[in-house]
């Protein structure tokens, strides 16, 4: 074991004198990826096996990653990596199929909504066919599924059901037996996702008692109110878990206080991306260094760089005047503006140059 | 001598110079992916079919492919790959390994020294006497801002040494050893870049003289003598495209006074006017990393390489529009007053004045 490890070791100093990079693996990736696309070291390679549909926004894809995957636990995200228009995105996606999945047939399923006016969404809608071949990050996220039997509450809100999906159908496996509800809300019964697995569950399954609340349908009482934890038998026992957008997590987090849930009883997972901020928002806002765990309010006539270099940081820079790069960095969180072009960023992740990006709103930059 | 152009015609350059650089910015995309992949692509086969030639270089004609295949691999990394990335060409891709700032390349010039020394420095300050350190890589006279010296007779010599350990040179650069001789700083200053110049230096040197020629030890002499060529004749090339792109006869040169508080407008105006472009086929462009379009390179660093091409009968234009010099010439007649430069100036003031006056 440890002289395999040794060789192991070796071999990547080996590499990197080689081919002066820090995964000398990749080294071979561009001539890997014509001769088979699932060899490359980069990343790790999936290849799409079917799409299907789920709702009219939302769809289904089977994958059947590569074996250097390390599979996952129910409740788990990946980050899917795309190229679209010859740029690389990352983007965040639970794991709607139950382990068992992965270890009978080695696939994995991602359960997609498109997010009105979103890019990656609905271009994976739209472009993503049968046979091509994404990169996949190894799993993350600790949704964790309960060890013993406890009472459990799951409010789930739109495509935040995926990693509810995952764990019902692993829990039903286990045959699960404390009693498990489901307050489940969309806005017809027509965007209900996994409506197949769902009602199989409930009706095979006696510990699941299903919820569907259709918040366009049936009015303003399907909104998550008290008297749908009214309905909850021995509430307060329950282990909770929430996902979906942040309205509904909000409300239901109060909700929950209000009957006595500790906050060690709920877990949650988000799901919201961030948006971009209106063009007509002014420059200046605050901004945080991650790394530094800083954060100080700027105006709108300072770069970052500046507003940096304020703060006591020292990032690197050489002109100043947005030529040599020296200066970029990973802006995670917020909107900037270049100075040079004037264009604003987008509110990701992405990189920038901290001598001519002008904050616009609150900004988080990686120093 | 530099156009005097008034400060409004300089902001109108400037804003004509950007709407270019504003429209290729737009249309980045899918095209320019492909056309990296496909050079890295190129590169990897490249080599690896060097690689594995090398040692079957005891039957002439498979060595001279051996060090060809891997020559080319070397310039093509350094000058279209290395070279465009590590400027921040292709950081819109979002590819980790196409990252302007965490790029290394197949020289021994470590990245970080030269995104510092040329990146910043070199394209910051492009031919100002004093503060452009590329020009004329201290070791060569190129203009009457630098006093003549008795020395200077000899620095063709310095030329041919330079241009043949060129990746040597390059990766020393940054000790600035002339202002260590002239004691403005002092060795110990620059620990911290002799220790990465030696640790890449090494593992440069590791590579194509120990262990490739170990690795096919009874044809060890054969490998070596071929990577020793290989890197060779990147050195050669790579230097006479650089030195084709500053020290022709025309390229102009700048006073530090010149710049100070220097609008947008002054600082294209000096990269138009300070950069010299030669003609070539499309493989001329690709194999210079198209610095073959120095004066497009300068103006737009940062825009992906082989769009300069397409964009270079505009730019031209604007050089017209604003009565500039737009400089260019074949290879062969840009690189002839290159060394005419490097040998008038190695003689004294008067001689070269005689000389000039008795050419025109
Ligand atoms: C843990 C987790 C699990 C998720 N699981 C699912 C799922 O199973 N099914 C589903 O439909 N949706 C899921 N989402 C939401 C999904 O990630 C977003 O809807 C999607 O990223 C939107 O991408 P877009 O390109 O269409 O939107 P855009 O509006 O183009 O993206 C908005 C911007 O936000 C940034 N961004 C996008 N997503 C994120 C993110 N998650 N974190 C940080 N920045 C981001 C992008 O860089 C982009 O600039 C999940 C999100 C999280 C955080
Ligand atoms: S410091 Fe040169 S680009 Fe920012």
């Amino acid at each position: 074991m440890l002289s395999t490890r040794n060789t192991h070791a070796s071999l990547r100093w080996l590499g990197k004198q080689l081919f002066n990079r820090e995964d000398p693996g990749a080294f071979f990736d561009p001539l890997l990826a014509v001769l088979n696309p699932m060899w490359v070291r980069g990343f790790v390679p999936a290849r799409l096996l079917e799409v299907t549909d789920e709702t009219a926004d939302t769809r289904s894809f089977r994958l059947r990653p590569s074996p250097r995957w390390k599979g996952f636990r129910a409740g788990q995200h990946i980050n899917i990596i795309l190229e679209a228009d010859g740029v690389r995105h990352h983007r965040t996606f639970t794991v709607a199929s139950a382990p068992r999945q992965w270890d009978t047939d080695g696939t994995i399923t991602l359960t997609v909504k498109r997010h009105p006016g979103g890019r990656m969404t609905n271009w994976m809608h739209d472009h993503l066919t049968p046979g091509t071949i994404v990169g996949i990050s190894q799993a993350f996220g600790d949704f964790e599924l309960p060890e013993a039997d406890v009472p459990l509450l799951y409010i789930a809100g739109g495509s935040g059901i995926t990693p509810v999906l995952s764990h019902l159908m692993t829990l039903a496996d286990r045959d699960f037996r404390a009693p498990v509800t489901l307050l489940y809300y969309v806005r017809t019964q027509a965007d209900v996702i996994g409506a197949e697995i769902l009602y199989a569950l409930a009706s095979r399954w006696p510990a699941l008692t299903l919820h569907v609340y259709r918040t366009e349908e049936e009015g303003k009482t399907a909104f998550l109110n008290e008297s749908h934890l009214d309905t909850v038998p021995g509430l307060r026992a329950r282990q909770v878990y929430l996902c979906g957008p942040k309205g509904l997590m909000d409300l239901a987090g109060d909700l929950l206080h209000s009957f006595g849930i500790k906050d060690d009883q709920i877990q949650t997972t988000f799901f919201s991306a961030p948006s971009a901020v209106p063009a007509d928002t002014p420059l200046g806002g605050a901004v945080t260094f991650g790394r530094s765990d800083k954060t100080v309010d700027a105006e709108g006539d300072a770069p970052l760089l500046e507003i940096a270099e304020a703060a006591d940081l020292k990032p690197a820079f050489g002109c100043r005047m947005g030529i040599c790069h020296q200066c970029s960095c990973r802006k995670t969180e917020g909107t900037v503006v270049n100075r040079l072009t004037g264009k604003a960023s987008g509110p990701g992740e992405e990189t920038i140059q901290l001598c001519i990006s002008v904050p616009q709103g609150p900004v988080t930059v990686d120093l | 001598m530099t156009q005097q152009l008034t400060q409004q015609q300089l902001d109108e350059l400037a804003k004509d110079l950007d709407a270019i650089r504003d429209e290729v910015r737009a249309d980045l995309g899918e095209r320019d992916a492909r056309y990296i992949r496909r050079i890295i692509r190129l590169h990897r086969t490249l080599e690896v079919g060097g690689r594995v030639l090398m040692p079957f270089g005891f039957i002439p004609p498979v060595f001279v492919a051996g060090v060809a295949s891997l020559g080319l691999a070397k310039i093509i990394e350094n000058m279209e790959i290395g070279h465009n990335v590590m400027h921040g060409q292709y950081d819109w891709m979002n590819d980790p390994s196409l990252h302007s700032q965490t790029y290394e390349w197949d020289t021994v010039c470590t990245g970080d020294s030269w995104r510092q020394t040329h990146n910043y420095e070199h394209h910051t300050y492009t031919n100002v006497i004093g503060k452009d350190r590329d020009y004329g890589y201290a070791v060569l006279r190129l203009s009457d801002d630098e006093k003549w010296h008795p020395l200077h007779l000899l620095q063709f010599i310095n030329y041919v040494m330079l241009t043949v350990f060129f990746q040597w040179g390059v990766g020393l650069h940054e000790l600035e050893s002339e202002r260590i001789r002239r004691r403005e700083i002092k060795l110990s200053d620059k620990k911290g870049f002799l220790k990465d110049f030696f640790r890449k230096g090494g593992r440069q040197a590791f590579k194509d003289y120990v262990f490739f020629p170990l690795l096919t030890f009874p044809v060890f002499p054969i490998v070596l003598a071929g990577n020793v060529c290989a890197n060779l004749i990147r050195n050669l090339w790579s230097s006479t495209v650089i030195f084709c792109g500053h020290f022709t006869e025309d390229a102009e040169t700048f006073t530090e006074a010149s710049i100070e508080g220097e609008s947008r407008g002054h600082w294209y105006l000096r990269q138009l006017t300070g950069s010299s472009n030669f003609t070539g086929s499309k493989w001329v462009h690709i194999l210079s990393g198209h610095l073959s379009h120095q004066i497009e390179h300068h103006v737009f660093p940062d825009i992906p390489a082989h769009r300069y091409r397409e964009i270079a009968p505009r730019v031209e234009a604007i050089c017209h529009k604003y009565g500039l010099k737009y400089n260019t010439g074949s290879f062969g007649k840009q690189y002839w007053t290159v060394l005419k430069r490097i040998g008038h100036y190695s003689l004294p003031d008067r001689v070269r004045m005689k000389l000039e006056a008795q050419a025109t």
